[in-house]
């Protein structure tokens, strides 16, 4: 049986916003082995981004228990164990492709040459031509792509993906995912993708579905 | 629709239009004040300076001449508080027998004043000794003749027999030039020294004892009408107030045409004052400036800060219809209450300080300045925060931040290398005002017109504008090519973050190159501003020092030396030392000069011997020379020219010895030039060492004693006034009253207000520059510190990357503004050094001073870094879900 990386019993995550509160999160329970390939799926505002950040330790819940069996308490997830594509623009815009994926490598400490490492990360992305550039200079794909060459180049066992919606069209997010499955061949990494788009979820061995809040879990991907 | 946006503007932005209203507020108030300052003291320079003239006129009349007509016409030409009549008689000499000796002058004066001259006239006449009623002596002529109070002194009249007089008191002629100048002689002719031997008499006597030499030789026996005007009459303005001094002067002369000469005083007196407060307003131009354009610059900067949110602003309100034309409308109304308001409170300030500090009279004379004010501050507060609008507005700002972002290009003044140029040219000029001796204010004595060489201020002027651009020079170098130099530098800080740290800030080095120059500019204020004034304040005490000679000084006579109290006052707590000093005289040919015996080795010990005060050695060289050569002597320029001096040469005094009272020969070798000593008259005086002095003459008394206090010097005064009164006639004086007296000199002006307002305002500037320009800066990229601690950056590594960048800001800042600060520094204390007198030899570097500054600097810096960090500590989660 593979590591449980994961676990969460009953994990809420409360708003209150004006006096009343939204649940962007209802009670959960869930697991996540390594080598999982999960997608996660949920209209907008169903709580994606919210599971998700709770899942990186970014976020604490207001009620329930998580936890990371083989990883360790909640602050010391990031940046060596858990890897995190936000869907918001997420890098530094002063700094260039190269150097925004030298960050986390820099901030774990221990790496020997950070650039290389870098470099590296952008090749198996495909992205060895864009390493000069500054993130202004990057299309939204591009620098999607450049977030993920960060979230893998420290090889994490915990892969979480906010995929941007809305702004970015089918293809890149497809393109986003596509890359991300491609550079997880043969590794037991775990991975999380959350996203609108069933043809992406597909791909993945287990589905979730989020719904107001509600999570649920699904064993095998749907078939249509 | 407005209205309700502005209501919640208001109250949203509550904070950063607070800081812009201030940031507005400072500069108004310190350029309102400061233009203050140059009315008040210009003003209160020339109410004081025609305070302590005890005669604004003496109008001496020709023999023969109605009185009362002279009068008439003094009242019709101007307006006057009191006037006199005062005689003045020549006579051959007087003489005394003291002690089985007699003593005879040369030549003497005898005058004669109403009773209650001396109260209508203040400041002409001081007892030193025994009472005022009857017959007075001058000091000096007590000396030479030996009399005290109660003795005799036999006056020989010219062409009549000897008159004999009793002596009721001794006393001071402080104001000896002016009440015995030659009246209506020509200005050309060099000045006559006071005469040597004067005798004051009452009135009625004078007119007894000299009725018969009146008819027989009406030359010797003159009458002067001593006038006191009426000062509030007179323009605050020097320059004004001696313009119309002249014309009354002018007036008065052609009524009386022929039958009385004037001699104005006051107009003399205004013209002095004149250049210093011409000076004044150099000053002002020379150190105030800079302080408000730093000012307007921080405006700036606030104004021109949260561009973004500005952006996002406007471009809802564009989602909502509003038109470019309705966005630059808010924004003006925005603009109009800011500047407003904070011209309203920066004049309030202005106008408090003025009163207060500067204690103007009269808030009239500011009333122009103030108005000129209020048109700067509405102007450029309207502009700095409109302009910024109307950039983002039209999308102009973005594209400039998007171009920096990029790649940085070299602007065209880079590329031109303008700053050297500039620098160059500052050099140029500072070496051509100092090619014409540093004359920048022009006062030709009695002409009207003045000139100021503001040109001259070209010099500092390209000093800061070029050391300002070499500032973003260097910080945009040092964040492109020296970027592997600083990224080492940092490495302490940094840890392995130091590369991507150096190479995110050299992608902000626009911003960062113009942070820096900002704190440069404010350290180089404070720097240049704190040398200068210490300087200042320095060489007013060297000054104070010359006049006074030492912290406090005791002055007795021949008969009465200080000297006999040494033992006691070197007892008195707080003396650090005391010396004595010879004070005789000596004729020098037909010229009877002061001489100064001093120890060569002791006097640099009591008082400064600046470098200035010697010819033809500096100080240390001169003095031990005179140490070398017992008979050596120190004379002034004028016995050179008048004897065809060499170094080396003998030269033949004659002094006063103690077992006669006689004036002997005594043989002395030239050794140098002395142009200004302690305590020595402005004229010609004798510098020789006291033992010879003591030997030759019989007497080693010495009627003067130096004290140098360690602590306070009044207290120290008062003890040595308990043992001065023992022995009638010594006075003692202190440094800090020689300081407050010495009034016709810019030096004497009180800059300490000017100081304290300047140096507090430099300071305040650096902790706003720096907290600011780390606080602005950083608030619009905490998005990248969101970004950092959700990647898992630890609180340390979020701090390596934001005291990197206040360290570069705050100590690259620091160094260079200091830097410059000293250059500009030095040039200001050169091309002022019409100023002082004596040039001051160096700069005084106030230590702790510059230590605050920078002490402040680091804690702002740090509050502003501290207070950002813990803004970013928790991930802004909001930032990062989208949508
Ligand atoms: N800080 C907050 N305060 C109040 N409500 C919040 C906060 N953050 C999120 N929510 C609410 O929680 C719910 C879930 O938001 P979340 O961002 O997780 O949705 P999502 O599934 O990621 O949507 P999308 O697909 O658009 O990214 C939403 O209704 C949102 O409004
Ligand atoms: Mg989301």
């Amino acid at each position: 049986m593979p590591d449980i990386l994961v676990e969460g019993k009953e994990v809420t995550r409360r708003f209150s916003q004006g006096g009343s509160d939204i649940y962007a999160l209802q009670p959960a329970s869930f697991e996540i082995r390594a080598g999982d390939r999960i997608a996660l799926l949920g209209r907008s505002g169903s709580g994606k981004s919210t599971l998700l950040h709770l899942i990186a330790g970014l976020d604490t819940p207001t009620g329930g228990l998580l936890r990371w069996p083989a990883l360790g308490p909640h602050d010391a997830l990031r940046p060596g164990f858990v890897g995190i594509v936000f869907q918001a623009p997420s890098l530094i815009p002063t700094l260039n492709v190269v150097e925004n994926i030298e960050v986390p490598l820099r901030i774990a400490g221990n790496i020997s040459s950070p650039q290389t490492r870098a470099l590296a990360a952008l090749e198996s992305l495909g992205l060895a031509d864009i390493t000069d550039k500054v993130p202004d200079e990057l299309s939204g794909g591009q620098a999607q792509r450049v977030a993920l060459a960060r979230a893998i180049a420290l090889k994490p066992r915990l892969i979480l993906a906010d995929e941007p919606t809305g702004q970015l069209d089918q293809s890149i997010a497809r393109q986003t995912v596509d890359a991300l499955l491609n550079s997880l061949e043969g590794s037991d990494a775990a991975l999380l993708v959350a996203t609108h788009d069933p043809s992406a979820a597909r791909r993945m061995k287990t589905t979730w579905l989020m719904d107001h809040g509600r999570l649920q879990l699904t064993a095998m991907a749907e078939s249509t | 629709m407005i209205r309700l946006w502005l209501k919640g503007f208001f109250a949203a932005h509550f904070g950063r239009l607070a800081a812009a209203v201030v940031g507005l507020a400072l500069p108004v108030a310190l350029l309102g004040s400061l233009g203050a300052f140059v009315v008040a003291s210009s003003e209160s320079m020339a109410r004081r300076a025609v305070a302590s003239l005890p005669a604004d006129w003496q109008v001496l009349l020709v023999p023969g001449a109605d009185a009362a007509t002279v009068i008439d016409a003094i009242g019709n030409a101007a307006r006057y508080e009191n006037l006199q009549s005062a005689g003045y008689a020549d006579t051959e000499g007087f003489s005394a027998i003291t002690g089985g000796t007699t003593q005879t002058t040369g030549p003497g004066k005898v005058l004669g004043l109403e009773t209650d001259y001396r109260q209508l006239f203040p400041g002409q006449l001081e007892l030193n000794l025994g009472s005022w009623d009857g017959v007075l002596i001058a000091a000096q002529t007590a000396a030479n003749l030996h009399v005290a109070p109660g003795d005799t002194v036999t006056i020989r009249l010219v062409g009549g027999s000897p008159v004999d007089v009793r002596i009721a008191g001794v006393v001071a002629l402080p104001n000896a030039d002016s009440m015995f100048q030659a009246i209506g002689v020509s200005r050309n002719i060099a000045p006559q020294a006071p005469p040597d031997n004067v005798l004051l008499m009452p009135m009625s006597e004078w007119r007894t004892v000299f009725a018969q030499q009146a008819s027989a030789r009406p030359d010797t026996v003159r009458t002067q009408i001593h006038v006191r005007l009426d000062h509030a009459v007179l323009p605050p303005d020097p320059s004004a107030a001696f313009v119309q001094a002249q014309r009354a002067a002018n007036n008065f002369e052609a009524r009386v045409a022929g039958s009385a000469a004037l001699a104005d005083n006051l107009a003399a007196r205004l013209d002095a004052v004149r250049a210093d407060s011409l000076y004044a307003r150099v000053l002002f131009l020379f150190l105030g400036i800079p302080g408000v354009i730093l000012a307007l610059l921080v405006t700036l900067a606030v104004a021109s800060s949260g561009s973004e949110r500005r952006r996002r602003e406007q471009a809802l309100l564009r989602l909502r219809g509003a038109s470019l034309l309705q966005l630059l409308r808010l924004a003006a109304i925005e603009a109009a209450a800011v500047a407003g308001l904070g011209t309203v409170i920066g004049l309030l300030l202005a106008v408090v300080v003025a009163l207060t500090w500067w204690r103007l009279q009269n808030l009239g004379l500011v009333m122009p300045w103030l108005v000129l004010v209020v048109a700067v501050g509405l102007g450029f507060g309207i502009a700095a925060s409109l302009v910024p609008a109307w950039m983002d507005a039209t999308g102009t700002s973005i594209a400039a931040a998007r171009a920096e972002m990029d790649r940085p290009v070299p602007s065209l003044w880079q590329r031109l290398y303008l700053d050297v140029v500039i620098l160059g040219a500052g050099g140029v000029v500072f070496w051509m005002v100092a090619r014409t001796g540093y004359e920048i204010v022009l006062a030709p004595e009695g002409i009207a017109q003045t000139s100021v060489h503001y040109e001259a201020f070209l010099a500092p002027l390209c000093f800061w504008i070029g050391g300002g651009l070499l500032w973003l020079r260097l910080s945009r170098w040092a964040l492109g090519r020296g970027q592997g130099a600083v990224a080492v530098l940092l490495t302490p800080l940094s840890a392995n973050l130091g590369p991507i740290i150096v190479a995110s800030l050299s992608r902000q080095q626009r911003r960062m190159a113009r942070g820096v120059a900002l704190v440069a500019l404010a350290f180089a204020f404070a720097t240049a501003t704190a040398i200068f004034n210490s300087t200042y304040n320095a060489q007013s005490r060297v000054d104070a020092e010359l006049t006074n000679g030492a912290d406090v000084t005791l002055t007795g006579t021949t008969s009465h030396p200080a000297s006999e109290l040494l033992t006691e006052l070197r007892a008195i707590p707080g003396v650090a030392a005391a010396e004595p000093m010879m004070h005789r005289f000596a004729y020098v040919g037909a010229d009877l000069q002061d001489m100064f015996g001093i120890n060569p080795t002791m006097i640099g010990k009591l008082t400064t011997i600046s470098n200035a005060y010697f010819a033809n050695h500096d100080a240390g060289k001169s003095l031990a020379l005179l140490a070398e050569t017992p008979d050596g002597v120190l004379v002034s320029q004028e016995t050179v020219d008048d004897f065809q001096l060499q170094p080396g040469d003998r030269l033949n005094l004659r002094l006063q010895n103690a077992s006669d009272n006689q004036y002997h020969v005594v043989p002395f070798k030239f050794i140098g030039v002395v142009r200004e000593f302690p305590t020595a008259p402005k004229d010609s005086f004798l510098v020789a060492n006291a033992d010879y002095i003591a030997k030759q003459a019989g007497s080693d008394a010495s009627e003067v004693v130096l004290l140098r206090t360690s602590g306070d010097a009044e207290a120290v005064a008062a003890d040595a006034r308990k043992l001065a009164v023992k022995r009638g006639g010594t006075k003692v004086t202190t440094l800090g009253e020689t300081q407050a007296l010495i009034s016709s000199s810019l030096t004497a002006v009180d800059l300490r207000g000017l100081t304290a307002l300047e140096l507090g305002f430099a300071v305040l500037m650096i902790a706003g520059v720096t907290g600011l320009v780390l606080a602005l800066g950083l608030s619009e990229r905490r998005r990248s510190f969101t970004i950092l601690s959700a990647l898992g950056a630890t609180p340390r590594q979020l701090g390596a990357f934001l005291w990197s960048e206040g360290l570069i800001i705050v100590v690259g800042g620091a160094v260079m503004g200091i830097a410059v600060g000293f250059g500009i520094a030095y040039a200001l204390v050169t091309l002022l050094s019409g100023v002082f007198d004596p040039p001051p030899e160096t700069l005084t570097v106030p230590w702790l001073y510059v230590t605050v500054a920078l002490a402040t600097a680091l804690l702002c810096g740090s509050i502003a870094i501290a207070g950002t960090l813990t803004l970013s500590k928790k991930p802004d989660l909001e930032a990062l879900r989208g949508g």
